[in-house]
Parts: structure tokens; sequence; C-alpha cells
């Protein structure tokens, strides 16, 4: 009997991870920094893995613009060749004279540009209107999203960026450490600055179904964080988070595409 | 779902101020339970997880009672405080609520191979009771989790071979992890948990060719993760139906002595 329940359940997910739109804001190149038993995965390698599980498009990123230099891993993005369907977010940096390399903030964006992501912590430099003044008004100018790690930043320092750049689309992002121990710090700031979206691939805890509630299910972006983790964990949580079809349409693929200015595919 | 047949075997009552969350009482929860299928769950209190010096039986009794027995507890065993401990979980032999003992080395301040964790063995050994603990991996992030790296369970394990010990979060994301499998495929009474945020890329998979479908248990830390993060990562990962109903609910039913009969929903 067990097992013809488990037969049942297992149907159910498979039907509802077809119907979905998945696209993936946290696809991952390069090696997983943190996470030592993970496999680094060559780009046909991890969307084959996305698409095994679904996905149907998404947001690849390298490792190596964190743990190297923005410069290098966006270089390495832009030799990826991202096929239809997936472009790149970026990682950038308050630019200053002379530096070398591709890193977004002057030029317009290529068309497999689709976001930048930016390492406060990890790169030296404050989180704050006044640095971040050229970037922010490229992104927003661009109509780009800016991603950034839970853990690279100070919620307040969040909240004055949100608040100086309210066209900018924030998305901030539930990895590489789970994001729960920091909820009342993400409610607070998502009810303040109506242009902050979260990925949600480590927001684990329930947070998902009743923040979605309050603030309506726009404000969530799928991301699997894929190599090191795995796109079914946050699949589960859409899944089974009890909201309507429709928000976990939204949740699972309509939020990003409309955010990086894709139609619905 | 018409009968609900899965074990939560890592969840935790009561409240915790690190840990944001709406509360749940006792019928939702089991209402959230009967939507995933959950029959059962095996949990320990968080208040004495986080401050010790207690086994927290008081408020999971109360959870036993009001869900007609469909919320089991472990009593914790604080190093710490040892004597009181002991005496709590002595009292509440023969209650069918308790089904182990919960460590938790990292939140007790205490290395996991430390002597004074002995007695917490002896009483398990002495009264048929499983032993689940916190295991991870080192962090330079949080290095309070070098208390609880796996390999510091074994001298007991080995001392102990009759004891069934459930390494919790399968000794989490990090070298902790091939410990943790190691020391399942070495011992026959290891088992692996993979409660929390372990959300690794095919950890399933790996664990069950690592050590088994037989030695691994469905947990999900509720109420710090909720087993939806957990439930389809299971049930769509490439494995047998007979491997998914071992790890759902058959292993353990096996440790913690579980009969071998889904309940009926609460509602």
């Amino acid at each position: 009997m067990i097992e013809q329940q488990i037969i049942r359940m297992v149907e159910a997910r498979r039907q509802a991870v077809a119907r979905l739109p998945w696209c993936d804001a946290g696809l991952w190149l390069g090696a997983p920094e943190g996470f030592p038993l993970a496999e680094e995965l060559r780009l046909d390698a991890l969307l084959d893995q996305a698409k095994t599980c679904g996905i149907r498009g998404g947001l690849v990123s390298h490792w190596l613009g964190k743990t190297v230099s923005p410069q290098v891993g966006n270089a390495a993005l832009e030799v990826a060749a991202l096929p239809p369907g997936c472009f790149a977010v970026l990682t950038g940096l308050p630019l200053t004279p002379g530096e070398a390399g591709p890193l977004p903030g002057s030029a317009p964006p290529p068309p497999w540009v689709k976001g930048v992501r930016i390492f406060p912590r990890a790169h030296e430099f404050p989180l704050t209107p006044w640095c971040l003044r050229g970037l922010c008004s490229w992104l927003t100018a661009h109509a780009l999203p800016l991603f950034i790690w839970h853990t690279e930043l100070q919620w307040s320092d969040l909240h004055s960026v949100a608040r100086a750049f309210p066209q900018l689309a924030i998305v901030v992002e539930s990895q590489p450490l789970k994001i729960i121990y920091h909820v009342r710090a993400l409610w607070a700031v998502m009810q303040e600055c109506p242009n902050i979206s979260v990925e949600i691939s480590n927001l684990a805890n329930g947070a998902l179904t009743w923040m979605a509630s309050h603030f309506g299910s726009q404000r969530f972006v799928f991301g699997s964080f894929l190599p090191a983790n795995d796109p079914l964990v946050p699949m589960g949580m859409v899944i089974d988070s009890g909201l309507s079809e429709t928000d976990q349409a939204l949740i699972a693929g309509g939020n990003l595409r409309r955010l990086i200015g894709e139609a619905a595919r | 779902m018409s009968q609900p047949f899965i074990i939560d075997s890592h969840t935790h009552i009561g409240l915790y101020g690190r840990l944001p969350c709406p509360e749940m009482s006792v019928p939702e929860r089991l209402a959230m339970m009967d939507r995933l299928g959950i029959a059962l769950a095996i949990g320990s209190d968080q208040e004495a997880l986080a401050e010790g010096g207690h086994a927290g039986l008081t408020l999971a009794r109360r959870a036993y009672e009001e869900s007609r027995g469909r919320l089991l507890a472990q009593g914790i065993f604080d190093p710490r405080a040892a004597n009181r401990c002991l005496g709590e979980l002595n009292d509440a032999l023969g209650w069918a609520g308790l089904r182990g003992l919960k460590i938790h080395p990292t939140m007790h301040a205490t290395p996991a191979d430390a002597p004074s964790y002995a007695p917490a063995w002896h009483f398990a050994a002495a009264h048929d009771l499983p032993i689940m603990t916190h295991s991870w991996s080192a962090s330079a992030h949080n290095p309070a989790q070098a208390l609880s790296t796996p390999e510091r369970f074994e001298p007991f394990i080995k001392q102990f071979p009759g004891v069934r010990f459930v390494l919790g979060h399968a000794g989490g994301r990090g070298r902790g992890r091939a410990e943790a499998v190691r020391l399942a495929r070495t011992y026959s009474n290891v088992y692996l948990d993979f409660a929390g945020d372990i959300f690794c890329h095919r950890l399933i998979e790996n664990l069950v060719a690592g050590v088994t479908a037989k030695k691994i248990l469905f947990g999900s830390d509720f109420p710090w993760l909720r087993p939806e993060a957990h439930l389809t990562r299971v049930l769509l990962a490439p494995l047998s139906t007979a491997e998914q109903a071992d790890i759902l609910r058959h292993n353990a039913a096996r440790v913690y002595k579980i009969e071998e009969t889904p309940c009926s929903p609460s509602t």
C-alpha cells in the first residue's frame, strides 16, 4: 500500500514539474566555493542536469567572478557561448579608472547579459548609494536586475541602496548559507522596498508561502544554485507551497523572465 | 493523500529566537503533515537544545498527547547536566512518546568524543533506545561545528555496537559527509538522516550509492526547514519505489521501533 502511495506521489510531482515554466536564476559554472563535495560541471553538463530536472532556461554565473576577479569570471562567461534561453549574470564592481577586462557599467550590455551580481564583502567595497551610484544608474538605464547574496550585505545598506534607486530591480539571493536566520530583516526590507525580490533556493522554512501571501508571488524568483545544490529542493518548495497554480508559475519562471525582459516561453 | 505514512525523523518543537517563523499549533502542524503524507514526526525540544540543562520532555509530552501520538519525542542528553537529564529520561521510560535520545555537541559545547557523553550511550544500550545526534563538517563559518564532526563519534559507536545511532544532517555539506558515509558503511548500527539545508546536488542518490537505502532516514529539521524542501527530491530521485519506502518510512520505523501501521489523517 505504501508503495502504491509513493507511485501516486511521484506521478503528481512529475506532472507538476512538467507544467510549470521553470527558469533558473542560479546556474553556476566553475568550482563551487565552500562545497568541497560538489562537482564542477561544464556548461553542457550543467544545462543537461537542469533540463533533466525540467528547467527550461535561466541565468548562468561563474564562480571565478567571486573567487578570482569579476573580470576573469566575466571573460569565462563571454567565451562560454550560452545557448538560446540562457543568459549571463556578470559580476560587477564600482568602476574606477583604468580597470581592464569586461566589467559592466560603461558600454551598453551585450544581449547575452541579463543581470549583474555584486560581492561587496568579498571584493571589499561598501554597499552604499555613493559607492554604487554609477553601476546602479547603469543597471537602471538598461533595465537589468542587480543580484546579491544575503551573505554579502548588511540589511541596512541594502535598504539604503534600494531606496536610493527605486527603479532598480534587486534580487536578494538566499545562498550560499541559509537565509532563514535573517527572515525578519528580509521581511522588513521587502516591506519597505518594493523593488526587492528574493531568490528562493534556501528560503526553506516555509517563508515562501507566508511571505508570498503577504507581498504577492511576484516578489519571488526560482533559483537552484546548481551544481552545488539540487534543483528539486526549491522545486518541491514551490510545488508543495499551497500557493495557487498562477502563483507557482510566476515563482517558477514568470517573475524572472519579467525581470530580465524575456517574454514567457 | 489517503493515509499518511512518512516518518519525519528529525524535527523540533518549541520556539527559538534565532529562527523567525510563524508559530504553528499542533492541529496546524498535523494538517501540514497530512497534506504532505507525513504520519509521524520525531522531535526534540528547541529550548533544551539551545540552553541545555534538561531533557526537554514537558512540551514533548503535551505535543504527544495533543497530537494523539503523532508527534513523538527524543529526550535530550546534555553532558553538562547528565544527572538531571538521565533522571528525566529514566522517568520517561515506558512512556510511548519517548523514542530515543538526542545529543547536540555543538550547542552543548562539548566534543562528541568527550567521556561525559558515556552515560547517554550506557543509558541507550540499557534501555534499547536509539541516539540521534547533530553532526556537521568542520566550518570556518561556525567553528563550534568541529565538536560534532562524524569521526568524533566513532569511539562510542565501536564501544556500543547495539545502540542504533543516527548521524543527523549526514555530516553536513562538507567533508564531514564523506566521514558520515564511511561510518555508516563500516558500522551496522550507524544511520544517516539528511535533515537541514543539506541541499547538495544528487545527495539522495549519492547517499544510497554510498550506504544503501536501508541506512538513510527522511528528516526535515522542522521548523528550521520544512519537509516540502526534501520530499520532492526523494520522490523524484532515481531510486526504486522500495528504496523510497525505506527512506520515507521503514528505516525510521526500524530505528525508532515504530509499528509498521500507517496512521489515519487528523481530520
